[in-house]
């Protein structure tokens, strides 16, 4: 596909190489909480304004989204817990330093990273090239420093990017991005050096999107979430599919919504061919057995010369 | 210009004509309803040149957020690489071929979809340049001449057939826009979404047709911007099609949609159009057709 901004190369999902999972699983499911700090006052760049809905602070708006560190990130691990699910956090790195209890809860779970920025009210838009890469510095010193662990990828601040942001992730040893939506399995990203892979996160199972962007239920989203992995669960028998469900704890850590995840998490890992699993594993797991036929592959189809 | 307080309609593109005044209109096998799928393949362009228009509201990603919007791209994009198998497969399953509206940018730059809706045997009509350039007033009329031509020219290459059929981005007209498209050679529109049939439109060119959408049909209406639970939109789906079959027994009644690959091509929605698919085809009395089979039929039976 030679469209810009020329990142994706056309792989249509019934004409490419079969992906086998671990275990021969059908699904892997990943988990992925969004642990956020949005600021009391932020600085308003004149992109994207953090709180639109007054002068800051926006007591309202910024308490909401406390109480998901307060409360709702305690109420939401009882159900992760009971279901065995290793989460994939997408962090805004700052709650490390802010929060020590839910750093310390999340590294007692051996939960993985991917960055979320530092802060939900700090965006990549208007950042030059340099300070691009000394935020990818500091998103990768913070992590190692708090938790140990190597930082692997990242959904963009609050999904900002900018026009360089895959090259400059790569060029910072990151190895997946979260921020595209074009596909149910990992697919590469082209950029100027290393690799970088995508890992399908969801704008469709979010919370987010669908509790509050969208204010359905979440009995809803719980039975929107088993039709999703119905439907992989039957297509992953064939080449494996990546389902991500995203949270928020303070959407789905309030006492009404919480039975809902339970009720979803006991439904699908109820099943055997499910690999619950972290996007670090999986970005992993494909850049070491499927990336380079995937690239190959993509141009065989772009010169009409299919499987 | 306003309305001028007279009989009829106030414009010139098709007469008033209610449906109680109308001849009773048969399908093929005295069918109760003609189904006709309209699949868009759209490509949302990452930045859309000055000056082209889109809609405040054009459904995909999170939210419409800032340049670069990779969210909104992507999942658009999900229409083309994934989506549109699962709903041809869906298609195919219920002994139906869709009518594929394809922009200039799709045309062009996927070869392998245009040869599988082919495989398919689909039919293909103009559906512009882009999403992220529609059709309005604002264009004068050779830029429309000339936007109409390269969707066309496009699309006919790619194919290697001439469309007969026309579907604007986002239902994208001028005031002009039926007569520019009637002067390029084409059969129908699909941007009016007033009736329940075919009817013929004044163009002053070759007879030319509207093939009535129905609006709150339209996934990305009902789904996106009205926010309708998949499972209430399933459920629309089969009782809309119980009063058309009722009413089809009177006279014949189209059931044209619009169906984009990137939203129900999801894959918890999918499951809903297979069994809003199963209610409807099980039940005899659908003429399940391309636009073009469509309005071939309807012409034969008024002339």
């Amino acid at each position: 596909m030679a469209l810009p901004p020329d990142r994706i190369d056309y792989l249509p999902i019934n004409d490419r190489p079969v992906i086998k999972w671990p275990n021969d699983a059908r699904v892997a499911l990943w988990i992925s909480p969004n642990v956020e700090h949005y600021e009391y006052q932020p600085i308003n760049e004149g992109v994207r304004n953090p709180w639109p809905r007054t002068p800051y602070p926006d007591v309202q708006q910024y308490s909401y989204r406390d109480y998901g560190n307060r409360i709702g990130f305690w109420r939401m691990l009882e159900p992760l817990d009971k279901h065995g699910i290793r989460c994939c956090i997408s962090l805004n790195l700052a709650v490390l330093e802010h929060f020590p209890e839910i750093a310390e809860a999340m590294m007692e779970r051996d939960y993985d990273y991917m960055s979320h920025g530092i802060y939900n009210t700090r965006y990549l838009y208007t950042c030059s090239e340099d300070e691009e890469r000394e935020f990818y510095r500091d998103c990768i010193d913070t992590l190692k420093r708090h938790t140990g662990k190597p930082l692997k990828g990242m959904l963009g601040p609050a999904i900002s990017g900018s026009v360089s942001t895959p090259d400059l992730m790569a060029e910072a040893g990151l190895i997946y991005h979260t921020d595209w939506f074009h596909d149910d399995q990992p697919t590469p990203i082209k950029v100027k050096s290393g690799k970088l892979i995508s890992v399908p996160y969801s704008v469709e199972l979010n919370d987010s999107s669908v509790l509050r962007d969208n204010h359905y239920s979440a009995a809803y989203f719980a039975d929107i979430c088993k039709a999703q992995f119905d439907q992989l669960y039957e297509e992953g028998a064939e080449s494996g599919r990546v389902m991500c469900i995203a949270l928020h704890p303070f959407l789905i850590g309030q006492p009404h919504r919480v039975k809902h995840l339970d009720d979803m998490l006991g439904y699908m890992m109820a099943h055997d061919g499910v690999w619950q699993t972290t996007a670090d594993e999986i970005a992993d797991y494909y850049i070491a057995n499927y990336y380079d036929e995937a690239v190959a592959h993509a141009q065989r189809i772009s010169q009409g010369q299919g499987s | 210009m306003p309305a001028q307080r007279t009989f009829g309609m106030d414009h010139p593109h098709h007469e008033w004509s209610p449906v109680i005044n109308r001849p009773a209109l048969q399908w093929p096998n005295d069918a109760a309803v003609a189904l006709c799928v309209v699949i868009p393949l759209e490509h949302m362009e990452w930045q859309a040149p000055p000056g082209s228009f889109q809609v405040a509201r054009l459904s995909g990603g999170s939210a419409p957020r800032e340049f670069p919007d990779y969210a909104r791209l992507s999942h658009r994009e999900y229409g083309h690489r994934v989506g549109i198998f699962r709903l041809l497969d869906v298609l195919q399953k219920h002994g139906i071929r869709a009518t594929i509206a394809m922009d200039a940018m799709t045309a062009q730059n996927y070869p392998y979809l245009v040869k599988h809706c082919q495989d398919r045997g689909c039919e293909f009509i103009g559906h512009g340049i882009s999403v992220s350039r529609m059709i309005t007033s604002n264009m004068t009329e050779g830029e429309e001449q000339e936007y109409i031509q390269a969707s066309l020219d496009a699309l006919g290459k790619a194919t290697g057939t001439q469309p007969r059929g026309w579907f604007g981005p986002e239902y994208g007209e001028s005031d002009r826009t039926p007569q520019l498209l009637a002067q390029a050679g084409l059969t129908y529109v699909c941007d009016w979404t007033n009736d329940e049939q075919p009817f013929p439109m004044t163009t002053g060119e070759q007879p030319f047709f509207a093939l009535p959408l129905m609006y709150e049909l339209d996934d990305v209406v009902s789904i996106s911007q009205k926010l309708m639970p998949v499972f209430d939109y399933e459920r629309m789906l089969c009782e809309s099609f119980d009063v058309l079959k009722e009413d089809g027994a009177t006279t014949g009644r189209l059931l044209a949609v619009n169906w984009h690959p990137w939203l129900l091509g999801q894959p918890f929605r999918i499951g809903s159009i297979d069994r809003a698919l199963s209610h409807i085809m099980s039940q005899g009395g659908v003429w399940p057709a391309t636009g073009s089979e469509i309005i071939d039929w309807f012409r034969q039976q008024s002339t």
